[in-house]
């Protein structure tokens, strides 16, 4: 197994082997019908697991575009704000005070601008991410040492040069980093996002379940955003350990 | 030796406060310059003049004929913190450049780079990053980076100061092999006499109030080592001139 995958598998591992063992705990300490036994949820949670990969998928397409979205936004939003001190007084402000809200309270007005469909979802997950990304990428763009730039200006470095060579290598571990965190925040918030006009995502999967009071399907469906957020949280490390490799 | 950089009347100040105040000098074209003087005399300001980085509020400044106006190609600066990227290593940083100057095939680009990083010694660690590399790599490598557009000018601000003893002059005896192999014009800044008088073919000392003497170095000139009383003497003789001007001031 070549060090990437071991590095991506090892940890993965250990993470969902402890969240067995403390759900295991939990099962046996409160003793109720609301939180199953582990192995009744894995033999439900494989018995369906063709309906559970279409919810899976579902909620994972709309993560990704909100993410892909994201990175299109607010990567040259930061950069800019990070660079231009005019933008940084006008913007930054501004950031801090959407930055704070919870998004989801903005899940009705997103509704009324963009429908009831999947545009409503992805924008409400776009905003989740797109403000954390670029306060982190405007902070790690102000954090380069501006005797980097005099380095690139003795070569007689273009614009672009200094964004190939300085800028965008700079920021690349503050982008992982607010990537985990807001992607982390975007699949809790499929929760609410999928909870209307939709019969597809781990969200409404859930909350299908819960309406039914079936506790096995909706740990099921715990379980499967739980995945879901594994494997978002291991592609982010191996492309980080791809893409970073100085650290 | 012909003339190669002129400095003609050139004031400079930062913010009411005189560093230069009609600075003339000539420098020939080949040789090695070390200036030195007391701190916040405007030694790093003068490499950053020659540089481009700034601009004169009166006077002119040329290097080879041409008025010095942007930073120029064939101009290399090193820097005291040497300036090396954490996410490049050796080679990515002898590399850039290169690549940013000029269409190279990736192969040439490849061959060029590792003739230099061989011919400084640290080929063998072309892949490392800044942090793998020991004090005297590090300055190797930004020396490299410096050297690989064959430039005709080099400046250097205080380049060997976060060195050893021993690892500072390897460093100087490499540069003089480097110097000596190329037709270059080098000026650096240094605190320390012992290394002006080692390396300078000329020693510029900056005096308060951008006031600028030349000395020619005898004892560069006749014999390299250190080990002779000649040495010591220069570099007493140095030192004198540097607080005769200090006390004038």
């Amino acid at each position: 197994m070549s060090k990437l995958k071991r590095s991506f598998h090892q940890p993965l591992l250990i993470g969902f082997v402890l969240m067995i063992v403390i759900w295991y705990v939990l099962h046996l300490v409160i003793a109720t019908r609301t939180i199953p036994a582990p192995v009744e949820t894995f033999d439900y949670f494989f018995r369906h697991l063709n309906p559970l990969i279409i919810h899976m998928g579902a909620s994972l397409l709309r993560v990704l575009v909100a993410v892909i979205l994201a990175l299109l936004i607010g990567l040259p939003i930061g950069i800019a704000i990070g660079r231009r001190k005019v933008l940084d007084k006008l913007l930054s402000p501004l950031l801090y005070v959407i930055y704070p809200i919870p998004k989801v309270a903005f899940l009705p007005v997103f509704m009324l601008l963009f429908g009831l469909g999947n545009v409503s979802k992805v924008m409400l997950m776009l905003f989740i991410i797109v403000f954390q990304l670029m306060l982190s990428v405007r902070d790690g763009v102000k954090d380069i040492p501006p005797h980097y730039f005099k380095v690139m200006q003795s070569f007689s470095a273009k614009r672009q040069h200094q964004y190939r060579y300085v800028v965008l290598p700079a920021i690349l571990p503050r982008v992982f980093s607010s990537l985990r965190i807001s992607i982390g925040i975007s699949l809790a918030t499929l929760f609410f996002a999928e909870n209307y006009a939709t019969t597809y995502g781990v969200g409404y999967f859930i909350l299908s379940a819960w309406m039914k009071m079936n506790y096995v399907e909706m740990f099921s469906g715990i379980m499967a955003l739980s995945l879901l957020g594994s494997v978002f949280f291991g592609f982010i490390d191996v492309l980080e350990k791809k893409l970073t490799p100085w650290l | 030796m012909k003339p190669f950089i002129t400095l003609d009347n050139v004031t400079y100040q930062v913010g009411g406060h005189v560093i230069f105040d009609q600075l003339n000098m000539t420098l020939d074209e080949g040789k090695i310059y070390a200036v030195i003087g007391p701190s916040g005399v405007g030694k790093t300001t003068l490499l950053h003049l020659l540089a481009g980085f700034i601009k004169p509020a009166k006077g002119h400044m040329t290097i080879a004929g041409d008025e010095i106006r942007d930073v120029r190609e064939k101009t290399s600066f090193l820097f005291q913190d040497l300036g090396l990227f954490p996410w490049q290593t050796a080679a990515e940083a002898v590399a850039m450049p290169l690549k940013m100057s000029k269409d190279r095939s990736k192969t040439d680009t490849d061959e060029t780079v590792d003739h230099l990083l061989s011919s400084l010694n640290i080929l063998n660690c072309k892949n490392y990053y800044p942090h793998q590399l020991s004090g005297g790599q590090k300055q190797r490598v930004a020396l490299a980076r410096t050297l690989i557009t064959q430039p005709d000018l080099l400046l250097m601000d205080e380049p060997t100061s976060a060195l050893d003893a021993m690892t500072k002059e390897t460093i100087q005896q490499l540069f003089l092999d480097l110097q000596s192999e190329r037709l270059m014009t080098s000026i650096f800044v240094t605190h320390d006499i012992e290394e002006a008088v080692f390396l300078g073919d000329d020693i510029i000392i900056l005096h308060p109030q951008g006031h600028c003497q030349f000395l020619m170095n005898k004892e560069k000139q006749e014999s390299l080592s250190r080990e002779t009383k000649a040495f010591y003497d220069q570099c007493f003789y140095v030192r004198e001139q540097l607080k005769l001007g200090a006390s004038k001031a």
